[in-house]
């Protein structure tokens, strides 16, 4: 084995894919790193989810039952559910909402771009909690967003935003919004300073309306921007944790429950672990499966093409 | 920098706790160590206890106390294998209930206290509902029965702090009971000043407003039977009802803070009361302290949320802290009783008062300064604990109750519903 790596160390001139074998020996230290830190825990989530276990206590195995438990357990259907409706406001509106200022900004040189770039990416480096802390203090019964709707006559419009049973989803979904829009925005902004500007001259040439250039020339071109753009912002709307944990503590009732603040809950509120992790498997299995299969469908198209 | 102290203090305490396992190199004198985990973390609380404990060894020469103190989260995930260790600690603070001391008593891990009860008085420190909460079946599968396998000392009550100007102001006077403190409630309302200052969107603050107001309507037999789980144990019964049917009607007569639907607890509610945003507050002795740093010792009163019927004993919300147990396999048992005797008696009480902590034992009333907030909330306590009317807090038993409390406030459920998502949830525990 040894004289074999030895052998191709000494072959010269070739390019690395002709010596996988080298090639996988420097892969190894960051693959032992990963696979002790990242592989081995998901292996024992994965194998903790078939065991009735607190967390300390000796495990037992229970097969399935846990997730069949999950079937009937309305407060995992009903969090999964708000979680699906996040993906409205973390994946959605973000996405339309930066394509709609992509559309203004794009194709005018702004000056300080850049600033405004640091500016609607700061969201996005924010602690979730540090977020969740702002916009708690902006929806307060006494806060900035009731003041005003006060001092412009609008009373009946105040609220305890984030108390409301109605009004809690949605005050949490948009502060979502906020987080991912600059994201998008920034993506699609970069994307269209890459589409060559013979594109837009052309179709301007042939009459093209503002409208019809941005369906036809700039949509187009954002492809792949915008598929990198769904997954994130899919992601983050599946796994939010920290700003609805500070926003509303997934109150009023049950309106804002997540489906990570429930495995939070099952393994250190009420030691349950092995229902926890099962939990934490049908939230990963969801996401990886819906990544993945976003992730294929635009691989075969670029193949089709 | 404050993580680098923390992580500083954890090191520290994982050397602290290595040395400490180590076979002691100066067993060949009489010495003893006595190692004692508890849940006394903060610097204030800290002194406090090494004080007592500076007490207890020049009382007991050769005898040095190692004081370990933990977070509770820590206690509950390190307890369980620290005390199946022959170098575990020989006294140690154990939170009650099935997901800690349970197991643990199971596990035969904690010696039964009994006798050691029995012969230095422990039985009539506080009420015997609260030595229930510290005792378990030999297996661990029954709660509030069986063994007594700890010994509380610090105490917390939740009744109804009030502004005392206001209520001269409205020549109101502390109610006796549920009739007149809604009178008092009306009173404010017609003069325009809210009268109960509440925020729910922490979620938790709501189980005190439907807590204090079921308490004045149950009794405590029927509360133990439901919190411990015990045969014929049920969240359906009349007073559960009528406190939800209440609770919906003072919401609906605008008794509560406008808005409180959107309060945090921590700095809307709080700071409502602070500036006199409404005249009574039912929350915990806990703020005492931040209430009279804020206000001063005689601007705020406290006392007891009043039972309905006029002689019925003023059942309250409130408990005790985690238990002191020592460990089945010490050396030193006998130590350890006197140990736990000391730091949940009279002196130890003395010591909590002096510090602004309200203290789980009686101590002299006649002592207390007159008119004093700590005074209103040490008086609260002796009067629920000497009738044996400690309550609950529900979440024990049903964790999720809050938002149900929530949906009933908001009237997407009736209290009937209310009581069935209740039961359903307790049934299914």
């Amino acid at each position: 084995m040894i004289a074999r790596v030895r052998g191709t160390l000494s072959g010269g001139g070739k390019t690395p894919y002709d010596r996988p074998l080298l090639a996988y020996l420097f892969i190894l230290p960051g693959f032992a790193i990963y696979a002790l830190f990242v592989l081995v825990p998901i292996a024992g989530t994965v194998r903790y989810s078939f065991y009735q276990w607190t967390g300390f206590s000796a495990p037992t195995f229970i097969g399935l039952d846990n997730y069949r438990a999950l079937l009937k357990d309305d407060f995992f259907i009903n969090a999964l559910g708000n979680n699906i409706y996040f993906i409205l406001f973390y994946t959605v509106l973000p996405i339309l909402l930066g394509l709609f200022l992509t559309s203004l900004l794009a194709r005018s040189r702004l000056r300080g771009m850049a600033i405004f770039r640091v500016g609607l990416f700061l969201p996005q480096v924010l602690s979730p909690v540090v977020v969740g802390i702002i916009w708690r203090w902006i929806f307060a019964y006494d806060g900035p967003i009731n003041e005003f709707l006060t001092v412009i006559g609008l009373d009946g419009w105040v609220r305890p935003w984030l108390g409301d049973f109605e009004w809690a989803p949605r005050a949490a979904g948009a502060v979502g919004t906020w987080v991912e829009y600059g994201l998008c925005l920034v993506l699609f902004i970069a994307g269209v300073q890459a589409i060559e500007e013979d594109l837009y001259d052309a179709a301007q040439v042939d009459g093209a309306s503002a409208i019809q250039q941005f369906r036809h020339v700039t949509l187009p071109g954002l492809r792949q921007q915008i598929l990198v753009a769904f997954v994130v912002t899919f992601i983050a709307a599946l796994r939010v944790f920290g700003m609805v944990f500070v926003l509303t503590r997934g109150g009023p009732g049950q309106e804002t429950q997540v489906v990570s603040m429930l495995i939070y809950d099952q393994a250190f509120r009420f030691r349950q672990a092995g229902y926890s992790t099962a939990m934490a498997v049908v939230l990963s299995v969801i996401i990886v499966g819906v990544s993945a299969l976003t992730l294929y469908g635009q691989g075969r198209r670029e193949e089709d093409a | 920098m404050k993580k680098r102290s923390i992580m500083l203090a954890v090191l520290l305490t994982l050397v602290v706790a290595v040395i400490g396992a180590m076979p002691t190199l100066t067993t060949a004198q009489e010495a003893v160590t006595l190692v004692v985990w508890d849940n006394w973390t903060r610097d204030v609380e800290v002194a406090m206890m090494e004080q007592l404990n500076a007490e207890f060894e020049e009382a007991h020469p050769g005898v040095t106390i190692v004081k370990e103190a933990y977070v509770v989260d820590d206690l509950n995930a390190l307890l369980p294998l620290a005390l199946s260790e022959a170098s575990g600690p020989d006294v140690a603070q154990v939170n009650q209930g099935y997901t800690a001391m349970g197991p643990m008593v199971g596990a035969g891990l904690l010696l039964p206290l009994n006798e050691y009860a029995d012969q230095y008085g422990w039985w009539d420190r506080y009420a015997m509902s609260l030595h229930k909460r510290n005792s378990f079946a030999e297996d661990g599968s029954q709660i509030a029965v069986g063994n007594l396998y700890g010994v509380s000392n610090a105490a917390e009550i939740v009744g109804v702090y009030y502004h005392r100007d206001i209520f001269e102001e409205h020549g109101l006077s502390i109610p006796q009971t549920l009739a007149e403190f809604e009178e008092i409630l009306a009173t404010l309302k017609a003069a325009g000043v809210t009268p109960i200052v509440f925020g729910s969107l922490d979620g938790w603050p709501a189980i005190h407003e439907y807590g204090a107001i079921q308490h004045a309507y149950t009794d405590i037999d029927t509360l133990d039977a439901f919190m411990y789980r015990l045969e014929g144990g049920t969240f359906i019964n009349d007073a559960n009802l009528k406190a939800a049917e209440k609770l919906v009607e003072w919401v609906k007569a605008g008794y509560f803070s406008p808005g409180f639907e959107g309060m945090d607890y921590d700095n809307a509610t709080a700071s409502a009361f602070i500036n006199k945003e409404g005249a009574m507050w039912i929350t915990g002795s806990w703020m005492a302290g931040s209430l009279i740093e804020a206000l001063g010792e005689d601007t705020v009163g406290f006392f007891v949320f009043p039972p309905a019927e006029a002689d019925a004993a003023p059942l309250s919300i409130g408990g005790v802290n985690l238990a002191y147990g020592i460990r089945a396999t010490t050396e030193h048992p006998d130590l350890a009783a006197e140990y736990v005797d000391w730091i949940t008696g009279p002196r130890a009480a003395e010591v909590l008062l002096e510090n602004g902590f309200l203290p789980a034992s009686a101590v002299d009333a006649t002592a207390l300064p007159a008119g004093t907030l700590n005074t209103d909330v040490v008086l609260g306590w002796m009067t629920i604990s000497e009738a044996n009317a400690v309550g609950h807090y529900l979440d024990w038993t049903v964790p999720n109750i809050a938002g149900y409390i929530q949906e009933l406030m908001a009237e997407r459920v009736t209290p009937q519903e209310f009581l069935d998502k209740v039961e359903q949830e307790y049934l299914a525990g």
